[in-house]
């Protein structure tokens, strides 16, 4: 376990392409992307869990609303070097459903959750899903996807503040008959 | 004068004294603290403005409990006061003994305490066992040091205690130099003042016990931790700076009160586990060492 | 605006104690919460006005909402608000209680605030500097001394209105989640 965790990157990207089948960018200088598909995406996980990269900094989700496809990410991160592994898979939208990792790390339980609530994704074995964490009592779209408007609910739900126009002020300014103004309406 | 109107002007006496100077040198430690932090502070007499402010506003009783609690509180720090002697003001004379004022502390602590745990809030309950713990802290190194000084003087009663002082020239301070230091401390814990301010601890639990009072309460709430400022500090200043006549003995009593507002500016919040530890270990040797010079006579 | 002022002596002489001592309540929602410690220390000391921070809403006076207020904090500041005594004054902070601000258009912050609870006077500003806070609590107490700053009435009496928006907007406004249940 020792001796796995400092062995450099490089290598351990050869040997999780040879195991896993995964496609590898590199995004900055201490910064990989790694591509995996759904089925080899928590053995992938684990394996470089074991190799050093134990801490998951988040997980988030991207939204490809032209591909029809969620992108989950990992963000996993190694103390030891500092080099940042960003695992992603792709989900289908029409039918969201994923395997949870808290057993690995127990912090994915709220992760999970943030996903849920916000773009849809099932997790199976996480139950605590559907409680609500961050929105209360809401019944509509989950609100980070990209076909949801968010002005038009905020107008429908928040209603904002009516401004009367007055227009003989403005012609007073425009006519530059007030002393402050400077015959500009916009300022 | 004699008869139940000297008495009762004697007693009204004392508690107007005692709520005016109270409230006003409580506003002159908000300034102190101001310009220790080099700001300005609220003038003199917010204090009366925030006690009367309070009994404006339409607040809520929480019960019956919450009622005689409250009631018991202010009730028997009034009573705690009366009986204490303002160096020369002494409203009932030849009653002020020690006993007797440490018997009445404990109703209006114990009131305080029933009141504030019948709301049912929880930060009021742990408020309640912090002042309560906090008790035990400091009350123990303060007995032992008075019970030296009244075996030293063989008599439990206040004036004679002062009368005592100012025949033999030099006041307590002087002759008891550990015992005043060990007072002091216990002075500090028993105002409820930082560095032991865990009880009340504003943003830590939420003011611990007054946290469900609401207005005339609250206003109650804060004359009863007047008039308890002002027994204790008095003790104080009768026990070891020798009273004196009343305008002397206010004197004293803001100098004293100051101290303690400057202490108290400048030091941060113990933990209570860690303000009782400290209570058990240098006060009480401190205490102890007092007690063994009285015995063997060895004073100042 | 010449309005008659119906407050008996009591009343006056009360607001004038009320507009010396004014508690503030030690809770400070959204980003503007960053300007009330500058207009609390050594500067732009607050404490010679008479105010200070009091922890608990039983005993507050005053209650700040800098900034932007979200549906949730929104079900929580309405339970605060109601549990504080009367009279109580509210101040708002910032232009997200004005009209939206820079949120104006987002799922979860609300875009006028006195449409939920009355509002007393309101600091346009995002953040307000000090200078505008202390002004602000200048211009409250003098209200108070006229007898204008009467939010707490307002929402006495028109209580189903506010009721009714509330509800409008968050669709319930008891809390459920874990911390409560």
């Amino acid at each position: 376990m020792t001796n796995s965790m400092n062995k450099p990157p490089v290598e351990i990207l050869e040997k999780a392409k040879e195991l896993f089948n995964i496609k590898i960018e590199s995004v900055a200088d201490k910064q990989y992307r790694l591509i995996s598909e759904n089925d080899k995406a928590i053995p992938l996980l684990s394996f470089l869990k074991e190799s050093g990269y134990s801490h998951l900094s988040i997980l988030t989700c991207v939204d490809w609303i032209e591909e029809k496809k969620f992108e989950l990410v990992y963000i996993l991160f190694n103390w030891s070097n500092g080099v940042t592994f960003l695992v992603s898979t792709f989900v289908d939208r029409e039918k969201p459903i994923f395997y949870t990792v808290k057993d690995m790390w127990p912090t994915a339980e709220y992760y999970e959750r943030d996903v849920h609530e916000f773009f849809g994704v099932e997790f199976e074995g996480n139950e605590r899903c559907r409680l609500p964490m961050i929105l209360e009592a809401w019944d509509d779209l989950p609100p980070l996807r990209k076909d949801f408007d968010p002005l038009k609910f905020s107008k429908e739900h928040f209603p904002d503040r009516e401004y009367e126009k007055d227009v003989i002020h403005e012609a007073k300014i425009i006519r530059a008959d007030l002393e402050d103004a400077r015959g500009d309406i916009n300022g | 004068m004699a008869g139940i109107a000297g008495t009762v002007t004697r007693v009204a006496g004392v508690l107007l004294t005692a709520f005016f100077f109270g409230l006003t040198f409580e506003g002159f430690g908000r300034k102190i603290a101001a310009r220790i932090q080099k700001r300005y502070g609220p003038p003199w007499y917010q204090n009366f403005i925030d006690v009367f402010k309070t009994l404006t506003k339409h607040g809520w009783t929480h019960g019956w409990i919450f009622d005689f609690g409250v009631l018991m509180a202010l009730g028997g720090v009034i009573a705690t006061l009366s009986f204490v002697p303002l160096g020369n003001l002494v409203a009932f004379p030849g009653l002020d003994n020690f006993f007797v004022i440490a018997y009445l502390f404990t109703v209006g602590a114990l009131g305080m305490a029933m009141g504030m745990v019948g709301t049912g809030n929880p930060w009021a309950s742990i408020g309640v066992a912090r002042a309560l713990t906090l008790m035990l802290g400091y009350e123990v190194p303060y007995l032992i040091v008075i019970t030296a000084l009244m075996f030293y003087y063989k008599t439990g009663n206040i004036s004679d205690i002062i009368v005592a002082q100012a025949q033999s020239g030099g006041w307590n301070i002087v002759k008891f130099p550990i015992g005043a230091l060990v007072a002091l401390i216990s002075l500090q814990g028993m105002l409820g003042k930082e560095p032991f301010e865990a009880p009340i601890a504003p943003a830590e639990i939420a003011s611990g016990p007054m946290v469900e009072l609401s207005a005339k309460y609250m206003g109650l709430l804060m004359l009863m931790n007047t008039f308890m400022e002002f027994v204790e500090i008095s003790l104080f200043v009768d026990f070891f700076l020798g009273g004196g006549t009343y305008f002397v003995f206010l004197l004293k009593y803001f100098i004293v009160w100051t101290f303690a507002v400057m202490v108290s500016t400048v030091l941060p919040r113990f933990r209570i586990e860690q303000a009782v530890s400290f209570y058990w270990t240098v006060p009480i040797l401190l205490a102890f060492l007092q007690a063994f010079f009285v015995v063997n006579g060895w004073v100042f | 605006m010449a309005q008659i002022d119906e407050r008996s002596v009591w009343e006056k002489i009360a607001d004038q104690l009320r507009s010396r001592s004014m508690w503030m309540l030690h809770y400070c929602t959204g980003c503007g919460a960053v300007e009330l410690p500058p207009s609390m220390t050594s500067r732009f000391d607050m404490e010679r006005l008479g105010m200070g921070p009091m922890a608990t809403p039983r005993q507050a006076d005053i209650f700040l909402i800098t900034g932007y207020l979200s549906a949730k904090t929104l079900r929580r500041v309405i339970y605060t608000y109601e549990k504080m005594a009367d009279p109580k004054y509210v101040i708002g902070f910032g232009s997200c209680t004005i009209n939206g601000g820079i949120y104006y258009d987002s799922y979860s912050t609300i875009n006028r605030l006195d449409y939920y609870i009355p509002v007393d006077l309101y600091i346009a500003g995002c953040m307000p500097r000090p200078e505008a806070i202390l002004n602000a609590f200048n211009t409250l107490m003098k209200m108070i001394r006229k007898g204008e700053a009467n939010g707490w009435k307002r929402y006495k009496e028109n209580y189903e209105w506010y009721k009714q928006n509330q509800l409008r907007s968050l669709k319930e406004v008891i809390i459920h989640d874990e911390f409560h249940e």
